[in-house]
């Protein structure tokens, strides 16, 4: 009896929640969609928000970027909470391995003096540029309108806060174990002229108030960063003997990779809006010009040191990487102006 | 004795952790601080020293997502298995989902308000340590909604009143209670959000919310839901600590914190009572397979567990147990049964049904509340009379809402369960009603941002919900037939029985219900 119970077939009598079979029919959802698809409230907000009382707890008007929809933007990757953990199980388990791999051959001992010192002086600093970078997406993933939008986002923050100790590690490592390389480089971000073109451009990203202009501003920044140290300087460490800097570098460009797969689609959207679209790309073109030009100066003492250090082609690479963020807003509809 | 000089001075845990976390921070010079932390200093709390944050857990980001990654691998495979092979049949019976879609319903939706405010923290906190923990918590959160969502996902498949959660959240009368509850705190800042929320929710009252939940998935057969209860248990616990972590750090900054917290304090303790009384009927009257009765519960969870234990700690900082914790203690043995007497009157106007208790039910809520539950009996049994003649009792009128907790007026005063409670308040000239003396001394407190409530009474009465009639708004709660109403011959009931092939099934354990369903029919 039981057995035939349980082969009985039973007709579903919906395949999927009303707010999902709303938009894409009565078909089975992905575990995406029906973690996604309107979770956040949408309306009769019961309280002014103490902290911003003109306006709702959950709003689009915390930025100038704005979707008409919302859930016309879906991450690509469709990451809900489990496949994102476990991708990033993954990340950092490979990391691990990497640096374990590095330690156990003694390999940061066995690095050039001046790739030591590039790691050092150029990447450890940058623990504190991803510390920032996980504050300035928590905003966007409280601030945002729309589930799709600001569960990006969230992960974003953990993955800053991820590639902030992933590099502490590094450093740890550098160091035998010890927190002292962490300290140089503290000091030299607070201190080094080197730095302070890029934390005076990180501070005032964090004291912006409108969630969307910081992360763009963010995400310009990373770009240039991100290409010319984990892959423009990976390039050149592999070609010098400094295997072990693109060991380490590798993680980090992998997951700019993974990065770039939603919060491209995220400019799609917002420079495709059928309502704010025109409005939309103004904003950008005018964040992404500043920034543009605020990082193409901050990083030019950062890239003189790495000349300093290796035979790099730092300086050259930063002019052409800032061109290369300028082509690719471009083709995204944004455009930008070269300050003069 | 020599040291070795050169023996490179290896990390501690705690300052391994440090070196990940907190270390991050520095001193900004190109802004001020209140620019880029505009939120620690409205609400009154003195902060003297961030560093002085104790980590209550030290958890890295590849430690989190490795466990976390693993926890989720068995969790949905107990999912896809009790869905491939169709055990939602082998539940106790089908009136038990009626606590999931409460569950998904009232909770999910504000595991994912959670999450979102969390992340606030994450961005406000002016420590690297408490900023990190909060983001934890923040994507626990997520987790949570989600892993709900797609544990209720293959009911929703068979069943009536989980189809359309996320508006009805939004929209429906009594899931006003829960939004309220948690927009009122979304809407404060982020201290009294960690006092409200991390504090009081995840610690004073947690086991109170999700022990009713999760024992009674496990005595009624809800396996997905038991193994998702067992799942977040980990999560949970980091979430407590979290709380009382964090009010120890506010209580020993200043002070001056322990007023404010005190007020908290009270505050959240009686708003989450009053939510937790939607727990409270479904722990009594809507587990098919009882377990425990809300005064046990209550009992356990909170006169024991905290009134006991917390509170003593608290008092060494000058922290005395909330106001209005007697008439809580009062009400154990009245408020789950009135509770489920306002919804069952009101369940046409929501996505759950509801029923006369069985026989076999009466008797063992009257072995739990000997002293009370006989007042009540005598009303149920007078409500089968009822159905005997044909006339199931539905309230067509709308009900007063009290203007905190959004619960129709139907509590009694705590001392006399004959008296009806009601108290009002005049502000700027306008008369608002509360349930109790705790809804009201919250409204005394903050008039302004109380009296904005959207009540969903008061906005049916305006128009705003769908028209004028009740099939306007319940179509525009975006109902279907079989979501609400009685359990008894609904859409719900008619397939479990068609499903088990004998209608025997359900008469053998409702016999006396099921009696009285041919006379509401
Ligand atoms: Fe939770
Ligand atoms: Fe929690
Ligand atoms: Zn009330």
């Amino acid at each position: 009896m039981q057995i035939e119970l349980r082969t009985q077939v039973i007709e579903p009598r919906r395949k999927t929640f009303t707010h999902v079979s709303n938009r894409y029919g009565d078909r089975p959802a992905s575990r995406y969609e029906e973690g996604t698809i309107d979770l956040q409230g949408s309306e009769h907000f019961q309280y002014k928000p103490l902290w911003a009382p003109d306006k709702e707890i959950y709003s689009p008007d915390f930025s100038e970027l704005k979707l008409a929809d919302p859930y016309s933007y879906m991450d690509p990757r469709q990451y809900y909470y489990t496949p994102y953990v476990s991708a990033r199980a993954d990340l950092h388990e490979a990391f691990g391995a990497t640096l374990s791999y590095l330690d156990k051959r003694g390999m940061f001992d066995r690095l050039p003096e001046a790739w030591h010192g590039v790691l050092q002086n150029i990447v450890l600093p940058l623990r504190h540029y991803e510390g920032a970078a996980q504050m300035i997406s928590a905003a966007a993933a409280r601030y945002g309108w729309g589930t799709s939008i600001t569960q990006c986002f969230s992960y974003a923050s953990f993955d800053r806060i991820g590639n902030a100790q992933m590099l502490s590690r590094a450093g740890i490592s550098l160091g035998g174990g010890t927190a002292d390389p962490l300290a140089v480089a503290k000091t030299a971000w607070i201190e080094d002229p080197t730095w302070q073109g890029l934390r005076k451009h990180v501070e005032l990203t964090l004291a912006e108030q409108d969630w969307g202009k910081a992360i763009v501003a963010l995400d310009v920044t990373d770009r240039v960063i991100y290409q010319l140290l984990y892959t423009h300087l990976d390039d050149v460490a592999i070609g010098s003997g400094a295997g072990s800097y693109s060991l380490i570098a590798q993680h980090f460009s992998t997951w700019f990779v993974d990065q770039r797969k939603w919060f491209d689609a995220l400019y799609k959207a917002w420079a495709a809006d059928p309502e704010h679209g025109a409005a939309n790309v103004e904003t950008l073109s005018a964040v992404v010009s500043q920034t543009l030009a605020t990082v193409a100066e901050a990083l030019a003492p950062v890239m003189t040191a790495v000349d300093g250090l290796v035979d790099a082609g730092a300086v050259d690479a930063l002019a052409a990487t800032v061109d290369q963020t300028r082509s690719a807003y471009a083709a995204l509809g944004v455009a930008t102006e070269v300050a003069s | 004795m020599t040291i070795a000089p050169k023996a490179p001075r290896k990390l501690s845990m705690k300052d391994r952790y440090s070196a990940l976390t907190r270390d991050l921070d520095w001193e900004p010079s190109y802004v001020s601080k209140e620019q880029i932390y505009p939120l620690t200093t409205f609400e009154g709390i003195t902060i003297h020293d961030w560093s002085k944050w104790e980590d209550p857990f030290r958890l890295t980001v590849d430690a989190y997502t490795k466990y976390q990654a693993e926890k989720d691998k068995r969790l949905y495979a107990v999912l896809d298995g009790f869905a491939q092979s169709q055990g939602h049949l082998s539940l106790t019976d089908a009136s038990y989902l009626n606590a999931m879609k409460l569950f998904i319903q009232g909770i999910a939706p504000n595991e994912y308000n959670a999450h979102r405010n969390f992340a606030m923290l994450a961005r406000h906190l002016e420590g690297g340590g408490p900023r990190f923990a909060a983001l934890c918590q923040c994507l626990d959160e997520m987790r949570h909604a989600q892993t709900e969502i797609h544990t209720l996902s293959n009911y929703n498949k068979y069943y009536g009143g989980f189809h359309n959660f996320s508006q009805q959240h939004d929209r429906v009368w009594y899931l006003s209670v829960p939004k309220s509850f948690f927009e009122d705190a979304l809407s404060a800042g982020p201290f009294e959000w960690l006092i409200a929320i991390g504090f009081s929710f995840e610690y004073l009252l947690t086991n109170l919310l999700f022990v009713p939940f999760m024992s009674g998935a496990s005595f009624n057969g809800d396996l997905p839901t038991m193994t998702f209860g067992f799942s977040a248990q980990s999560d949970e616990s980091r979430h407590m600590t979290l709380g009382l972590e964090a009010i120890k750090f506010l209580l020993e900054q200043d002070e001056k914190n322990v007023p404010i917290v005190q007020y908290w304090l009270d505050k959240w303790f009686w708003r989450g009572y009053r939510l937790l009384a939607l727990v409270a009927q479904m722990l009594d009257y809507m587990l098919p397979r009882e377990f425990m009765s809300w005064k046990e519960a209550f009992e356990l969870y909170f006169e024991e567990q905290m009134m006991k234990g917390l509170f003593e700690d608290l008092a060494y900082y000058g922290i005395r147990p909330p106001l209005h914790v007697d008439k809580a203690i009062q009400e154990k043995e009245h408020v789950s049964h009135q509770a489920y007497w306002i919804l069952y009157q009101f369940s046409h106007a929501a996505a759950f049904t509801t029923s006369v208790p069985t026989a076999q039910h009466m008797d063992w809520l009257e072995e739990q509340y000997p002293e009370t539950f006989p007042t009540y009996r005598k009303l149920w049994e007078k409500e089968q009379r009822n159905i005997d003649n044909g006339g199931r009792h539905f309230i067509r009128g709308l009900p007063q809402l009290c203007q905190v907790c959004q619960i129709p007026m139907g509590f009694t005063e705590a001392d006399d369960p004959f008296v009806q409670a009601q108290r009002e308040s005049i502000f700027e000239g306008e008369r608002y009603n509360f349930c109790s003396d705790g809804c009201q001394y919250i409204f005394e407190h903050e008039p302004v941002k109380f009296r904005r409530a959207w009540l969903p009474v008061h906005q049916i009465y305006q128009g705003n919900c769908g028209g004028p009639t009740l099939p306007d708004v319940l179509n525009w709660y975006g109902l279907e037939p079989g979501d609400g109403g009685e359990y008894l011959g609904s859409i719900d009931h008619q397939n479990w029985l068609k499903w088990h092939g004998d209608p025997a099934h359900v008469e053998n354990d409702h016999a006396p219900a099921a009696a009285g369903a041919e006379g509401g029919q």
